[in-house]
């Protein structure tokens, strides 16, 4: 029984919007996390709330390392987010649908404002990309200045998570419709991507096979995360380089 | 169900008499036994009005004002956090969804096996059923981020074109609960009926007025009879499936979920174990207290039916350890590594002490004491044994909740989980359980009495040779 | 026209209850002028009775088959409004299941529990022919009689073991 085969489309399996981050490139220096704050309003949580495994980022950083002290060697650091599962298991779970696929975008969407707080979801993502609102935290005077007006801004209670920028995205399609032409490759650019100094995150249609991310998915070191769950994620990973310290 | 008194290998010894030790063969005249039932209800002590004061101001601060409190500053003042998404409330709804079903259990299964000794206490063990399932409902509501949006799980036409989500299990627990709460309280109140027509002829003012209407005008009439036991008949089997779904939707909570140690195929039949497991104990224990504090009950409930419970809780246990035992040897064997680590974390972890508590209380604590007649039949041991059983589950569903929660397959984010608000609002809970059991107890008989007269009219002592044995005939 | 009285006898046992409607039965007495009034459930095989009739179970096959509609509709709304989640398929078997299941039995069960409200036509509180010993386990017979014969009726009755025979009245419960 293939899994391939049981997918419903060429689409859905392959999906539209796709990631690549290449770890070999990754040095870990939190731009992405930094940018994808700012262009998200993210709140700020606090020391407290955070060293108890309440950070509210949608990217994080993930560092391991092998051996012991002092033949200690660092592993590729992992920036993980929302994996955009084509199967997501985050999806059928929620009571009142706030977890949506969105057919247009193939990515995975999430309805703030629908949103009761039970948590299913969070619980079901084997990748824990996603994050709980757990108080209203303070942005106080003048920090509120530097709120994005294309994204809600979350109460407590509700769930939120990576949406592959899709207010960018949005934004650009809007822009190539109204001057009647299509998105150009590279023309849409999430804030991680936007931020990387070391351009180890590329954005692309994984369905234009010319597109950047099309070419960086049939890389030779390509990986996905727990593939084995079925989840079919829009996020490649690029890791193994032989030179890697 | 025929029970001989003392079997013929005892020939030599003295035997009890029967009439002691039966309910159902030492009956009293009905008019005594309503008498004796109205007294218990309506004689209380100054005692009573203490301690149900005391409850009241728990629950006013830790139930009510600590909801206030938590839903003013949202999740963050529970001890919930990354990767432990659910935690304590979590636990307190499944666990008193458990000590639901054992109204259910008593009332019903033990009704359709026509087990006789059920007949003092089935509305015992119904109300717990009512009043636990308003306990799993509020622990429900406290769980959730945003719980003023809650009714957004019922299905109801809108202009926005918005419905819930079927596919999910929680939408499912939405109406399985609601389901049973509903039956449930119908089951309760249908074998009422009789006994609020008898408190309706023995009461005056305000008591009078609400028996009658509570009553509906019953009279006992032969088509009010025909038509009550052919509902509560069609009730009895009906509401067998509907328990049973109730806690197996509530494990598919768990069980449909991707998590390591979730994902069980066993969970389904090992919560409706584990429920019927808390849930007698419960029984046993709210038994021993009814019988202590109110009067008369000495005369309904004997050292049988805390005989009966207990071979019942022994009996369970062993079923629960062996579905427990499923469950754990097939991840312990073949399960992935993420499993592994699981288990190594619930035995050498550093809240290992947990997972012990649950073995010594579900297993080891009832497979060496219920065997022993005389301990089952002293009230206050079975106390004591039917709350170790309860904490023992209690840490079960720690176990599998939030403490396997902690282990997922993205190590960088594995995190202990330390309650929070969740401790007070459940001893909320608890003390509102308790509450509205005395706060009945002081409106309803307790006893259904007409369901006892019907039982002592079916039993009789029979002479075998030289033996007096107990027979029952079926009265349908 | 004859004039006809309802009579009420109290019995405190089943036996004399089982005699005296044979005997009202002797005395042309119709099964329909009958009616028991129990604190317990005495069947009608006891009394030698005609057996009860009841629409409970009717009504509860009725609301089973409500509840069952009742749950392929909710399992199929994503038919009118489309939705896909986790690439499941729009209306799963297995989910729908649960959902239907449910959905049945509620309505079985609410349905069985209006029936025998209707049944017995509860809540009634207009005032009914009754007399509180029956709550304490007496059973009652209550027979219409023509008035003429009605010392014939109460000596027949308390020959047979009749704890006390008076008129009924209609009081308020």
């Amino acid at each position: 029984m293939d899994l391939v085969k049981m997918a419903k489309g060429e689409e859905e399996l392959q999906g539209k919007w796709g990631l690549v981050i290449d770890q070999d490139l990754c040095t870990g220096c939190q731009a992405c996390v930094t940018a994808c704050a700012m262009e998200n309003n993210i709140s700020f949580v606090g020391e407290e709330d955070v060293a108890y495994g309440r950070s509210m980022h949608w990217i994080r950083i993930e560092r391991f390392w092998e051996g012991e002290y002092p033949d200690v060697k660092a592993t590729p650091f992992q920036p993980i987010g929302c994996q955009q599962c084509g199967h997501a298991p985050c999806e059928p779970v929620c009571p009142v649908m706030a977890a949506q696929h969105s057919e247009s975008e193939q990515i995975n969407l999430q309805v703030y404002n629908r949103c009761i707080g039970t948590r299913y979801c969070a619980n079901n993502c084997p990748y824990q990309a996603r994050v709980f609102n757990w108080r209203d935290w303070d942005r106080p005077d003048p920090l509120s200045n530097q709120l994005n007006p294309d994204v809600t801004v979350r109460r407590r209670g509700v769930m939120e998570k990576c949406t592959f920028c899709v207010q960018r995205i949005l934004r650009v399609e809007d822009v190539a419709k109204s001057e009647g032409r299509e998105i150009k490759d590279g023309e849409v650019v999430p804030a991680c991507a936007q931020a990387c100094p070391a351009d180890a995150i590329v954005f692309g249609r994984l369905d234009d096979p010319e597109s950047r991310v099309s070419k960086l998915t049939r890389n030779s070191r390509k990986t996905i995360l727990l593939e084995e769950l079925g989840t079919l994620p829009r996020v490649t990973y690029l890791k193994g380089a032989a030179n890697h310290v | 169900m025929s029970e001989m008194t003392g079997s013929l290998a005892h020939a030599g010894e003295q035997h009890e008499d029967p009439r002691v030790e039966h309910l159902m063969l030492d009956p009293k005249p009905r008019g005594e036994m309503n008498a004796m039932v109205m007294d218990s209800m309506l004689t209380t002590s100054w005692k009573f009005w203490v301690v149900a004061a005391f409850l009241a101001v728990i629950v006013a601060v830790c139930l009510f004002g600590a909801w206030g409190y938590l839903i003013a500053n949202g999740m963050g003042v529970a001890g919930i956090n990354r990767p432990a998404y659910w935690g304590i409330f979590i636990v307190n709804t499944v666990f008193w969804i458990g000590i639901s079903h054992a109204g259910t259990f008593v009332s019903a299964l033990l009704r359709v096996f026509k087990a006789e000794f059920r007949r003092p206490f089935t509305r015992a063990a119904e109300l717990m059923t009512t009043f636990g399932l308003v306990q799993a409902g509020l622990s429900i509501f406290f769980h959730l981020g945003r719980v003023w949006l809650a009714y957004w799980m019922f299905p109801f036409p809108n202009e926005r074109g918005l419905w819930p989500n079927f596919h999910s299990p929680l939408e499912w627990d939405f109406l399985a609960i609601n389901t049973y709460l509903l039956a449930s309280t119908m089951y309760l109140f249908l074998p009422l009926i009789p006994d609020l027509a008898m408190a309706r002829d023995r009461s005056t003012s305000w008591r009078k007025t609400l028996y009658r209407i509570l009553a509906l005008g019953f009279r006992g009439t032969e088509g009010e009879w025909t038509h009550l036991r052919t509902a509560m008949s069609i009730f009895a089997f009906a509401i067998l499936p509907v328990m049973f779904s109730v806690h197996t939707i509530v494990a598919w909570d768990f069980a449909a979920a991707t998590r390591p140690g979730w994902s069980s195929t066993i969970f389904g039949p090992y919560f409706v174990v584990g429920a019927l497991h808390s849930g007698i104990a419960a029984v046993a224990m709210v038994l021993v207290v009814i019988r202590a504090t109110m009067k008369n009950m000495k005369y309904f409930i004997r050292p049988e039916h805390f005989d009966a419970l207990g071979k019942l809780m022994l009996v369970v246990s062993m079923a629960w350890a062996y579905f427990f035992f499923n469950d754990y040897i097939v991840q312990w064997y073949g399960g992935d590594k993420w499993t592994k680590i699981l288990l190594d974390f619930h035995e050498g972890g550093p809240l290992n002490y947990v997972w012990f508590t649950m073995l010594i209380c579900n297993l080891v604590v009832p497979w060496l004491l219920l065997w022993n007649k005389k301990i089952r039949r002293t009230p206050w041991a079975l106390f004591i044994i039917g709350l170790l059983i309860n904490v023992g589950m209690w840490c079960e569903r720690f176990v599998i909740i939030p403490l396997s929660l902690t282990i997922n397959r993205m190590p960088f984010t594995w995190r202990l989980y330390k309650p929070g608000i969740e401790v007070p609002l459940g001893i909320g809970t608890l003390a509102f359980f308790i509450l509205l059991y005395m706060l009945a107890s002081r409106l309803i008989p307790l006893v259904p009495v007409w369901e006892v007269q019907e039982g002592q009219l079916a039993h009789s002592l029979r002479k075998f040779g030289k033996e007096a044995v107990v027979t029952v005939s079926d009265l349908e | 026209m004859a004039e006809i009285k309802t009579l009420l006898a109290v019995f405190v046992d089943i036996d004399p209850a089982a005699h005296a409607i044979d005997k009202l039965r002797e005395l042309g007495v119709k099964d329909e002028q009958m009616n028991v009034i129990s604190g317990i459930p005495v069947t009608e095989a006891m009394l030698g009775r005609p057996r009860q009739w009841t629409n409970v179970p009717r009504l509860a096959m009725g609301g089973a088959v409500a509840g069952f509609l009742l749950g392929v509709f909710l399992a199929t709304t994503p038919l009118l409004y489309p939705y896909y989640v986790g690439g499941q398929a729009l209306v799963p078997i297995p989910p729908s299941i649960v959902v239907i299941f449910e959905m049945t039995m509620l309505g079985m069960l609410i349905a069985t529990f209006l029936g025998v409200f209707l049944d017995s036509y509860f809540p009634s509180y207009s005032p009914k022919e009754y007399v509180p010993e029956i709550s304490d386990g007496k059973i009652a017979v209550l027979f219409a009689c023509p008035a003429l014969d009605e010392k014939i009726f109460e000596d027949a009755m308390t020959a047979l073991g009749a704890e006390s025979v008076k008129v009924a009245e209609a009081q308020k419960l």
